[in-house]
């Protein structure tokens, strides 16, 4: 009985449990850089650009260690490591991912803020109902730095004067 | 160039040994990288290809310029194996990795390891890759199988929020006890499999129904454990929430 596979000329599938090529799925994905924090060589980078506001988060597959790291602490579960294996490839480009995400634009000032759009749906979705007060929870929600710092001067100072009187 | 009968020597530039050993799988005869004609020779001057694994340290920086020099000057391919060779992997910001260029934070395709210096033809990623990857990559230079990626861009693409309000609230809280009950691996399947439950269920006591059905049905009697702990927890998230909407009614918490 010939005991050697027939492998590159019939297909072949990787265990259950193997650890293979890491996917993105744009539907998913926020974009908030959890997986870019823990990826220990640095194979997904996140790219803001204030100017057009658009964050690129990338994954280069040629980089990774299929640790799955990213996996485990995607909050969305949009990141996943597949059973696909063959990735052997002539050109590095084609062992990049990229998925491009609009950045939040600031309600006060207009500028671009360091999260996306979908973050802040994402994190509005996970209110439950009734224990918050949703209104003035999206008041405050799309605004940058400064804006909000601004934002609890001037409410620190409205306290104060109705304190005074 | 039709490549036929390509002769390779193997080149470690540093590796940890794991690529090593899966070249060394792929000419078992389990694998049996010869019937694709691919033979493993001893020096660079009889070979076609140098099979390169490694982040390319200095200190062997220097044998592999000369193996690359001593190989005959046609074909001289190169193929990277593993992760280090394509990119420089894990070691890429080691201090004793030679840089060609300078590293920049932003870049991509990452640079790194012994792609840059030498001029790659196949890149096969992996850490390590399995013998079929290895395989794959060979086959891929000699033209028996086709490329399967291609770059992705997506731009603009539709955002789905599987779950919204309290149910998702509910996933993210058990989301994190599961994590260190089961670990990821089987831990974020079988949450995923009780929140389609708990869709479907719309009181716990049909939930509990629904959940002691799928325990006889599965035979993993770590599963089986984890659906019981998983219904626990989401009675008290059930219960934490009311009491915070009664809290917030100002009716008084009844104790139970």
């Amino acid at each position: 009985m010939p005991i050697t596979k027939y492998y590159p000329f019939e297909p072949e599938q990787a265990p259950l449990e193997y650890r293979g090529v890491p996917e993105i799925n744009p539907h998913l994905c926020v974009g908030c850089g959890a997986c870019v924090n823990v990826c220990p060589p640095d194979a997904l980078i996140k790219i803001d650009d204030y100017e057009n506001g658009t964050r690129k988060i990338v994954l280069d597959i040629g980089r990774c260690i299929r640790c799955a790291r990213c996996e485990e602490v995607c909050p969305t579960r949009a990141i996943r490591l597949t059973r696909e294996f063959e990735a052997a490839s002539n050109d590095r480009i084609c062992h990049v991912e990229i998925v491009e995400l609009k950045l939040a634009k600031c309600r006060e000032c207009g500028k671009y803020v360091d999260y996306t759009e979908r973050q802040l749906q994402k994190v509005l979705s996970l209110i439950p109902p009734g224990i918050l007060e949703f209104d003035r929870i999206r008041e405050k929600l799309p605004l940058c730095r400064e804006c909000k710092r601004l934002l609890t001067v001037v409410n620190a100072t409205k306290f104060e004067e109705e304190m005074r009187e | 160039m039709k490549l036929r009968s390509v002769w390779v020597f193997h080149l470690n530039t540093g590796a940890c040994n794991g690529c090593d050993i899966e070249i060394l799988d792929i000419l078992t005869p389990y694998y049996d990288v010869e019937r694709l004609g691919v033979k493993l020779v001893s020096t660079p001057r009889h070979a076609h290809a140098l099979l390169v694994t490694g982040p390319l340290t200095r200190q062997t920086y220097y044998a592999a310029k000369r193996a690359y020099e001593a190989m005959p000057p046609k074909p001289r391919i190169v193929i990277a194996i593993g992760t280090c060779a394509c990119s420089g992997g894990i070691f890429y910001d080691s201090y004793s990795i030679r840089r060609e260029s300078e590293r920049l934070r932003l870049e991509y395709p990452r640079t790194g390891g012994a792609s840059e210096f030498l001029p790659v033809d196949v890149y096969i990623p992996g850490c390590p890759p399995r013998p079929e990857e290895i395989l794959y990559g060979l086959a891929l230079l000699l033209g028996l199988a086709k490329k399967k990626l291609s770059p992705r861009h997506y731009v603009g693409e539709e955002f789905v929020l599987p779950r919204t309000q309290f149910k998702a609230w509910v996933e993210v809280i058990l989301k994190a006890k599961i994590r260190k009950e089961l670990g990821y691996f089987d831990g974020y399947k079988l949450l995923e499999r009780f929140m389609e439950l708990v869709d479907i269920a719309e009181t716990p006591e049909a939930l509990q129904r629904l959940v002691e059905e799928a325990k006889t049905r599965e035979k993993d009697s770590r599963i089986r454990d984890g659906l019981d702990k998983l219904y626990s927890y989401y009675l008290e998230v059930v219960r934490t929430y009311e009491a915070l909407l009664n809290q917030k009614r100002g009716i008084p918490r009844i104790q139970k």
